[in-house]
């Protein structure tokens, strides 16, 4: 009884003293007569992006503007959306969000973010100053709700040993070169080019290489183009490789097949579709493969990537919208961009490609797909359009369906969607 | 004759023995391997074939698990809540159960089907709701919030428990003391209580656990850096192309420690004690 | 604790010394119901009880009520309309229409059949491996304290961090389950594809959930048989009864309340599996393995139909609710005869 009561009384001043300890923390921020601008972010906690914004951009950023604190908060990824929807049901956001681009028309469409072509007075200004793909993400019903902070594409990333070991001496710079290798690769048992999904962002490419398209113009309408002859052709392609067994499982379930990464590392893959983070993650994780990339194999649409990246937008309820706005500009300024390149982070900023290359050679690469790439429908219900694509086009994979039959049923589902 | 029983008690025990080490072999085995992951520097974390014994092997995942952005900071604020939690939690549970074990009243019935109710919504959709509310009783990024809301979610299963093994204890035990004049306060503290220890150790261990695991709703009110959780911590090392298996399992392995201490530590003190007690009356 | 029961015995020879000198049967009842409630008469002691009752109930209930109850509520609320999750704007009522159209989903027929399937393969297993080794335990042994502890660490362990664990193991080419069995035991012709299949995705989740709930039902069955008086088991061993007869005779009558706790408590646990689905296969492939609440999940935070997703948690409720009094039912009887 003793013992039991000892523990309990420990534990209970362990706790109150914990959190003492952090009340203590909050009345200290709320008496100083700085404004506080929280901001945030899904970067990796132990990533070089977010040592970079604490460590090196905010307290430039507070040494110019004495008087305004910036608090970043990392979230997961992976809870980044759900703790957002929460917030907004809460009304609790943040002043800023460092949001994936798909997420701005839906966030728009809810009313909770700042149109910030109406509110910044250097709107204008700062817009001509980024790339155009990359701003179009943060369009809605006529007005901009953000701006670009980093960009990304996907390009075509390999081993060049590993390609060399599957009797492929050069990466393929069209559809019927990609063919070709992934048949001469399948001779040496290994697999060309690997992709780990059906959804847009690993198939569209590949359709919009072809000419083909996913919606009309305005994006209302997807029946007569995601499955018009050219998209349909281009499906047909990766099917037809996936049938011959010609490109690893991975790609209608990646669950319990062998990840790009680990493909690529052991040689069983020579290929993939990745982003720029690719090049960093193999310089910690896996030392001991090099990597190469080029620009996606051109089809008669020529070689057409997909836009990804994230924007960064305001809250409506921000109490503190003109320091936020501050932040805004610190973070579109090419210091900034600079410093956030230098972590992996692909500027938008037209004028720090130049630099870029200094940098990290791949970004070459990068920037030439960039200047082509297609962001996808930018529309509130995006997940659950981009939900429709992946299981149809997974149909197709799998032989449940027709390429035909899949597409045209997706288009469908997703006409219903875009109204 | 007697030789004989003893060594049929000693083949008896040494089957036991060995059919419960086969299944702790198997309950183990996924532990070694996390473990053993643990200790391999990040590049190899998925090396074919498997390697139970890491070669080389290094403690860096852990050095820098513990070093990172404040990950002893997250420990303790995990600690504290879960402490306090279990604490509230076994506190007014077992205040209930006994209540409902013990007196009739109007209305017992109905609010014991209320506290199933509360057993059987599952907690995710109620998300929403409870993030509003925390947000109107100004419970939002706050480390005493937590406990406030994990308490709570606890108390229906915890009361549950506590009613079953409260309504097994004689009644004449608690009879003698009220021929003694003694109230229901004392019965309850110098009566109930003592004689259900294992059941409250238990139903402690499991608000310990409930509120040192918990994830999802930390992350949903937590914003404050400095009031993050474990379980926060553990999931930011899950980065959005890529997750350090290394430091993910190195600091999932630094937050098994406490609980284990805590089950050690309990269980020792209150079911082995039972063995000579009370009950023997 | 003794020196109670010697108290006890001394107390009630007075008392029976005490009433049988009365006269009136009015003071006999009134000495009656002083033993009973220590309190003056029969009326002002049921009110005191009452009092009591609730003073004991107050602060927890309280509690309940706000942090649980009342968002019980406000979810249901939300499942009979449209829910515009941005505050101050109207959703549109549509009464059970999110019920209705669970009913046409198949997604949900599906998801509800493979929540099912889970249950089924989980539960039973959990309480007679549980039980099984509970009572291997309850014996004087070396290293009995460590046993217990090594059955509880998975429980202990969270389940983000055991579903991806696992997921890693279950990999085709590479993962440690197939390694063994197919590398180094030979028992299978060639890897096989745990994950991306529904049966074999389905099995690997259950076996995950077996295996982290065993010391779950385990310590509970432990505590419980621990009260079950020793000279009871005793008398049945020199009645030269067997183990198994002695275990069925005597452990499990005696603690037949709890089994029929702990199966309830599987079986609620068994339809609110969500992280390690959600972790480990996310409902694929191609919405194969969804259970309820991952489909839930889905609808609610990657849609945002907050309508749809609450009505789902609801219909799930529904049916767990009609499960565990079914349950209680099924247990009440026999313990009632014995």
């Amino acid at each position: 009884m003793r013992f039991r009561q000892t523990i309990l009384a420990l534990g209970l001043i362990v706790a109150v003293a914990a959190m003492a300890a952090t009340a203590g923390a909050r009345v200290a921020t709320t008496q100083s007569k700085t404004t506080t601008i929280t901001f945030w972010d899904a970067y990796s906690s132990d990533g070089p992006e977010v040592k970079r914004l604490e460590k090196v951009l905010i307290p430039q950023f507070e040494k110019e503007h004495p008087g305004i604190k910036v608090k970043d908060v990392t979230i997961p990824y992976d809870s980044l959306h759900q703790k957002l929807i929460t917030a907004v049901a809460g009304s609790q956001l943040p002043d800023l969000v460092r949001s994936d681009i798909i997420w701005v028309p839906e966030l728009a469409n809810l009313g909770v973010l700042q149109p910030l072509d109406t509110t910044l007075p250097d709107f204008k200004s700062i817009s001509s100053k980024v790339f155009a793909g990359p701003l179009a993400t943060n369009y809605w019903k006529g007005h901009y709700y953000g701006l670009p902070l980093d960009t990304n594409t996907r390009i075509w990333v390999y081993s060049p040993l590993a390609m060399q070991a599957a009797g492929v001496s050069a990466p393929p710079k069209t559809f019927a070169q990609l063919q070709a290798d992934s048949a001469t690769a399948k001779g040496k048992g290994a697999y060309f080019y690997a992709e780990s999904g059906t959804s847009c962002w690993n198939i569209c490419p590949w359709i919009w290489s072809n000419g083909g398209s996913i919606t009309n113009g305005t994006y209302t309408k997807a029946t007569g183009f995601l499955n018009g002859p050219k998209a349909v052709q281009a499906v047909q392609m990766l099917v037809n490789l996936y049938k011959a067994g010609q490109m690893p499982n991975i790609v209608v379930d990646s669950n319990g097949g062998l990840g790009t990464y680990d493909g690529l590392a052991q040689k069983k893959y020579t290929s993939m579709l990745d982003g720029p983070w690719s090049f960093s993650i193999f310089a910690s994780a896996y030392k001991n493969t090099q990597l190469a990339g080029t620009t996606v194999p051109a089809g008669p649409g020529g070689s057409v990537s997909v836009v990804g990246g994230e924007d960064i937008v305001m809250t409506k309820s921000s109490k503190n919208k003109t320091a936020a706005a501050e932040f805004m500009r610190f973070m579109l300024h090419s210091f900034a961009q600079t410093q956030m390149a230098r972590a992996g982070q692909m500027p938008v900023l037209k004028s720090s490609t130049a630099s870029l290359v200094k940098i990290h050679p791949y970004y070459a690469t990068y920037l030439k797909q960039i200047a082509t790439a297609k962001p996808r429908t930018p529309t509130p219900k995006w997940p659950q359009i981009d939900q429709v694509f992946q299981t149809q086009v997974a149909k197709a994979f799998t032989g449940d369906e027709t390429v035909q039959q899949a597409l045209t049923d997706a288009a469908q589902q997703i006409d219903g969607l875009l109204k | 004759m007697v030789t004989g029983s003893a060594t049929r008690t000693r083949a008896i025990l040494s089957a036991r023995v060995l059919i419960l080490s086969a299944g702790v072999f198997l309950m183990v085995v996924p532990f070694a391997y996390m473990f053993a992951t643990s200790l391999k520097p990040n590049a190899l974390v998925l090396e074919i074939p498997p390697k139970l014994i890491p070669h080389p092997a290094t403690t860096a995942n852990y050095t820098d698990a513990w070093t990172s952005n404040k990950f002893g900071r997250y420990f303790l604020n995990s600690l504290g809540v879960a402490i306090a939690t279990t604490f509230f939690s076994v506190w007014l549970s077992s205040m209930m159960a006994y209540a409902f074990a013990r007196f009739s009243f109007p209305g017992r019935r109905i609010l014991f089907g209320l506290l199933l109710i509360g057993l059987m919504v599952p907690t995710m959709m109620l998300i929403i709701p409870q993030f509003i509310l925390a947000k109107n009783l100004g419970m939002l990024d706050s480390l005493s919030g937590l406990v406030f809301f994990y308490t709570g979610g606890t108390l229906a299963l915890n009361t549950f428990l506590l009613r079953s093994f409260f309504q097994d204890i004689p009644r004449e035990l608690e009879e003698a003391m009220v021929v003694d004049g003694a109230g229901p306060w004392k019965r309850y503290l110098k009566l109930i209580l003592p004689l259900s220890r294992p059941a409250l150790a238990t139903v402690g261990i499991f608000s310990f656990l409930a509120s040192w695991d918990e994830f999802v709703w930390a992350l949903t009110v937590i914003n404050d850096p400095n009031k993050r959780t474990l379980p926060i911590a553990i999931e930011l090392f899950q980065g959005e192309h890529s997750t350090s298996w290394g430091l993910v399992f190195a600091a999932s392995s630094i937050a098994v420690v406490p609980v284990l201490l805590a089950f050690v530590i309990f269980q020792r003190q209150f079911i082995s004690g039972l063995t000579t007690g009370a009950l023997k009356a | 604790m003794r020196p109670f029961s010697r108290r006890l015995r001394t107390r009630r020879s007075r008392l029976t010394a005490s009433s049988s000198s009365t006269s009136s049967t009015g003071r006999l009842e009134r000495s009656a119901t002083a033993l009973r409630f220590g309190g003056r008469t029969v009326q002002s002691s049921k009110r005191k009880e009452t009092l009591a009752a609730y003073t004991f109930l107050a602060p927890g209930f309280i509690l309940f009520a706000l942090v649980v109850l009342y968002p019980i509520a406000r979810a249901f609320q939300i499942s009979l309309y449209h829910w515009s999750i941005v505050p101050g704007t109207t959703s549109q009522y549509i009464g059970l229409g999110n019920y209705t159209h669970a009913l046409h989903d198949p997604i949900f027929w599906r998801a509800l059949e493979n929540t099912g399937a889970y249950m089924v393969f989980t539960v039973p297993a959990q309480i007679v491996i549980g039980m099984t080794v509970a009572v291997l335990l309850d014996a004087r042994m070396p290293a009995r304290g460590l046993f217990r502890t090594l059955y509880y660490l998975p429980v202990v362990t969270s389940w983000v961090v055991v579903s991806l664990l696992f997921r890693y193991m279950f990999i085709t080419d590479g993962g440690l389950i197939n390694f063994v069995l197919h590398d180094k035991l030979h028992v299978i012709g060639h890897n096989i594809e745990w994950l991306s299949h529904r049966w074999s995705a389905l099995a690997v989740i259950s076996i995950l959930g077996i295996w982290k709930g065993i010391g779950w039902s385990m310590v509970i069955f432990l505590a419980a048989l621990q009260t079950v008086p020793r000279e009871l088991k005793e008398a049945a061993a020199v009645d030269g009864a067997k183990a198994w007869a002695r275990f069925r005779a005597v452990s499990l009558p005696a603690i037949l309340p709890v089994i029929a706790f702990v199966t309830v408590m599987l079986v609620i646990g068994g339809f609110n599996v969500f992280i390690s689905v959600f972790l480990i296969t996310n409902g694929g492939p191609l919405d194969q393995t969804q259970v309820l609440l991952t489909y839930m999940y889905r609808q609610a935070f990657s849609f945002l139909d907050f309508g749809y997703g609450s009505s789902l948690s609801f219909t799930l409720t529904l049916i767990v609710f009609a499960l565990s009094i079914a349950q209680l039912r099924l247990f009440r009887r026999p313990k009632d005869a014995a």
